[in-house]
């Protein structure tokens, strides 16, 4: 799988981007806007994941559209164009049949942008973002991601020592199992007590505990950085414009009522498409430039 | 410039009648390189406390202690941190976060530098460590040797004026700690920082030391250049001698040449040269009467041979599907009431076959047979119960209870003897190991050496007849490793066969009957010890190649001494 390029850019700006997504795929419910961001997700995703999210896109996300797009008429009876009524007297509406399938659509398209949100957000940059806000916050999380492989080790360890004098849980019957079980959790506990006082004394001898801790990251907000968060900021704009001008609405009850597509609206959705896809094009055109700098030499 | 200036200082623990450190007379220049030496429990490492307030634990002192001409209570905590390094005995848990740059910048962060410096101080620590390979790897993925050197590093970052180190490679194996006193070499000499730490292997630290402190009971009994800290030690005729290199110990041990006693191997090149000179050599007859003789004869393909107890067949392992082969066709056999030794470098697969006799791990290809059974047939309560037992590497990983005692108890707690009995056994096993004096501790309180014993007393309680030990001599000082081979001895006599995973090649060549050198995945060679050591060039004990070019066979300090003494 290539590296992809967004992914190096600064924590703010991954982060404000797939806030900025999630938020408009959750709020617009305009079909030109709901396809643009299934789009761009899916889109963006398969370059992420490659051949795993196709897989998972096929295997699970299409399954879960359709089951979600039926269900909705099945159990919505709202809207006033019947097109015929079901065995059990219940109207079926082509309003609650268009809604499923938007419904379906946002749903979807959320747990796409989730699954790129998981593979672009790293535990640092998470941390980091955190650190923004709240210094010692992101200090304890860095221990805990430090604690949890360190303890998981030793779990193993204290097992197989336990498994060598014949006292593991893989070992007698259920009760005996049970009762190493808890001895095994019960020397984990003793151990880490015992070493944690150690770590405390390495943290004091090192300073920790004065007054006016800063917090260091690798980070560094620049110029690629800037432009790509104006260009961000510019599109949101552009959106919000749109939404707050009624270029976006969309209703479904009682009868299905869309907003006129004007000149403005074309550009509301094409700054959508620019926003969504925004690291799908960063991702290409640092491959032509990569490509023609390496042709060059 | 002092940096330190100790002035009869005195320290008591609480509710302890008994003073850790007494009337200490010490001044450290600037620039020093001061190694401390001394048996556990001798309070080196309550005298480095000392020298960091903020570490200090409780306790009454007495006298003062003047750190760069002022009284040590006036360096604030910032000053203390920032000035005074100080890396302690584990790895692990120095370390307090998950990214290696994170840890390097934790005590810049602490001390409120901004971005930019320290992003300077890091590249620079990370260019002299050559740690940039892996600046950006999560520690969990570091090996030890990888993880103090972090812990080192992490603290040059803050460019301290002082480095003190306690114990730092007492849990690395010889190449890595070898590495890290050469960095250490390197700090001293490139940035003329002063260090001070306390070391049991002396054997790397000696030539690049400048002064040797030696501690007995809370008091510095000799504090020179190792070489004349050694001739004071030859003087007194004190056992720390024992502590000191092969080479040292066996000018001692001939009490000749003194006056230039050697302290690296080459040295004691020159001096047997210069010893032997003149003298007419009478090599000793090798004792080929030793139990290592069932192995000779075995290997050479006749003679009477011992039942074997643990046979590996071709045995192959792997730690997962895709993972490369940890044990690669492994064939060999212990017998009966043998003392056999696994030697070889890190990673080379030695605690894997460790696991794999133990059964704790499945081979994918092969067998494995313990007294003639398959292992993989065999229940877990059939393999523990009368036949076989681990000593893990940590011995906290059995310690279940509040006092030693309690603890040796719960060994019994599922079997059905009747409480006199399990009294009787603990009993045994008490008087056996000398545990007398620590039954009402806390298995945590002990030192090292000592929760080693107790866990030994827990797996004998299994009363196996085989013990698997897996290197059962890490961070244990001179003394406590000569107490664990006459632990291990005694078993051996009583007919418990011995497999032990080892690095310490001295140990293993003074009480192995049968050696054998594993590299990748598989053994090697594999020879009655004396013939083993004797047939290595390199992978062999310092006073084999302090005397190798006179006399191969001589593979045990005893041994060379010996020679020097029959040769008039």
């Amino acid at each position: 799988m290539m590296k992809d390029s967004f992914s190096s850019f600064h924590p703010i700006v991954n982060f404000g981007y797939f806030a900025a997504m999630l938020l408009f795929g959750m709020l617009l419910m305009h079909p030109a806007l709901q396809v643009i961001a299934l789009l761009c997700a899916l889109t963006y995703s398969i370059l992420l994941n490659g051949r795993r999210a196709v897989k998972f896109n096929l295997l699970y996300m299409v399954p879960l559209f359709v089951v979600m797009a039926v269900m909705n008429p099945v159990f919505n009876h709202a809207g006033v164009t019947i097109l015929f009524y079901l065995k059990n007297g219940n109207p079926m509406t082509m309003e609650s049949i268009l809604y499923g399938v938007s419904a379906a659509c946002m749903f979807v398209t959320i747990l796409i942008w989730f699954s790129c949100y998981n593979a672009v957000m790293t535990s640092d940059k998470f941390i980091y973002l955190f650190g923004k806000i709240m210094p010692a916050l992101s200090l304890i999380f860095s221990m805990v991601l430090r604690f949890v492989p360190r303890y998981k080790e030793q779990i193993k360890r204290i097992s197989l020592a336990q498994r060598s004098i014949g006292r593991d849980i893989t070992q007698g019957n259920m009760l005996v199992r049970a009762r190493n079980g808890i001895t095994i959790l019960s020397i984990m506990t003793t151990w880490a007590l015992e070493n944690a006082i150690e770590t405390a004394d390495s943290m004091k001898s090192r300073g920790y505990g004065l007054p006016r801790r800063t917090s260091f990251s690798l980070y560094r907000f620049d110029s690629r950085d800037r432009l790509v968060a104006g260009t961000m900021l510019a599109l949101i704009a552009i959106m919000v414009i749109g939404e707050a001008s009624g270029r976006n609405d969309m209703r479904f009850f009682p009868s299905i009522k869309m907003a006129h597509t004007t000149p403005f609206s074309i550009i509301v959705f094409a700054a959508y498409l620019l926003l969504g896809m925004l690291p799908v094009i960063i991702h290409v055109v640092e491959a032509l430039k990569w490509k023609s700098i390496s042709s060059k030499t | 410039m002092e940096i330190y200036q100790l002035q009869d200082v005195s320290f008591t623990f609480p509710l302890s009648d008994q003073a850790t450190l007494s009337h200490i007379h010490l001044t450290i220049a600037s620039g020093e390189f001061i190694t401390i030496c001394g048996r556990s429990g001798c309070g080196k490492s309550t005298l480095l406390r000392q020298l960091k307030s903020i570490l200090t634990p409780h306790g009454k002192r007495e006298g003062t202690i003047r750190y760069a001409g002022k009284p040590i209570e006036e360096a604030d905590q910032r000053t203390q941190a920032a000035e005074i390094g100080f890396v302690l005995q584990n790895p692990d848990n120095g370390i307090v976060t998950d990214k290696v740059w994170h840890e390097l910048a934790f005590g810049l962060e602490s001390l409120g530098y901004d971005s930019g410096s320290i992003r300077l101080r890091v590249a620079e620590m990370a260019s002299f460590f050559g740690i940039q390979h892996w600046f950006h790897k999560s520690v969990s993925e570091l090996s030890g040797g990888q993880k103090q050197l972090l812990n080192l590093a992490s603290i040059m970052a803050m460019q301290p004026s002082v480095l003190i180190l306690d114990e730092p490679t007492s849990q690395l194996d010889p190449i890595a700690a070898a590495d890290f006193i050469e960095t250490l070499r390197k700090i001293n000499q490139e940035l003329g920082t002063t260090i001070i730490l306390t070391e049991h292997r002396l054997e790397e630290v000696l030539p690049v030391s400048d002064r040797l402190i030696v501690m007995d009971d809370g008091a510095i009994i000799a504090d020179d250049t190792p070489r004349r800290s050694g001739q004071a030690l030859f003087r007194m005729k004190h056992p720390m001698l024992a502590a000191m290199p092969s080479p040292m110990q066996i000018c001692a041990g001939v009490e000749a040449g003194i006056a230039a006693i050697p302290v690296t191997v080459k040295e004691g090149r020159q001096w047997l040269d210069t010893f032997l000179q003149g003298r007419s050599m009478e090599l000793p007859v090798v004792d080929t009467e030793s139990r290592g003789q069932s192995v000779a004869n075995a290997i050479a393909g006749g003679g009477k041979r011992q039942k074997p107890v643990i046979q590996f067949k071709e045995v192959w392992f792997k730690y997962g599907k895709e993972a490369p082969d940890t044990v690669k066709d492994l064939s060999f056999e212990v017998e009966e009431g043998q003392f056999y030794c696994i030697v070889g470098g890190n990673g080379a697969g030695k605690t894997t076959t460790l696991s794999l006799t133990g059964g704790l791990v499945q081979p994918y290809r092969g067998r494995i047979l313990i007294d003639g059974k398959n292992i993989a047939k065999m229940s877990a309560k059939e393999l523990f119960t009368n036949k076989l037992a681990i000593l893990p590497q940590n011995p906290q990983h059995l310690f279940v209870k509040k006092t030693v005692e309690q603890d040796l108890y719960e060994m019994l707690s599922g079997s059905p003897l009747s409480l006199a009995e399990k009294a009787e056994k603990v009993e045994t096993v008490v008087q056996f190991l000398e545990l007398e004096p620590l039954l009402t501790r806390h298995p945590y309180d002990l030192s090292g050496g000592e929760q080693q014993r107790a866990a030994l007393a827990k797996v004998l309680l299994l009363e196996p007849r085989i013990l698997l030990l897996d290197e059962p001599t890490k961070g244990l000082d001179g003394f406590f490793k000569e107490r664990l081979a006459h632990y291990l001895k005694k078993l051996n006599a009583e007919g418990v066969t011995i497999m032990m995973v080892s690095h310490d090649i001295e140990f293993c060549a003074k009480h192995g009957d049968v050696c054998a050198m594993f590299f990748d995945g598989s053994i090697i060679t594999e020879n009655a010890t004396k013939a083993f050591f004797a047939g290595n060039s390199f992978y062999t004990t310092a006073a084999n190649r302090m005397a190798r070019h006179v006399w191969q066979e001589g593979v045990t300090i005893e041994d060379v001494i010996a020679l020097c003494k029959k040769s008039s």
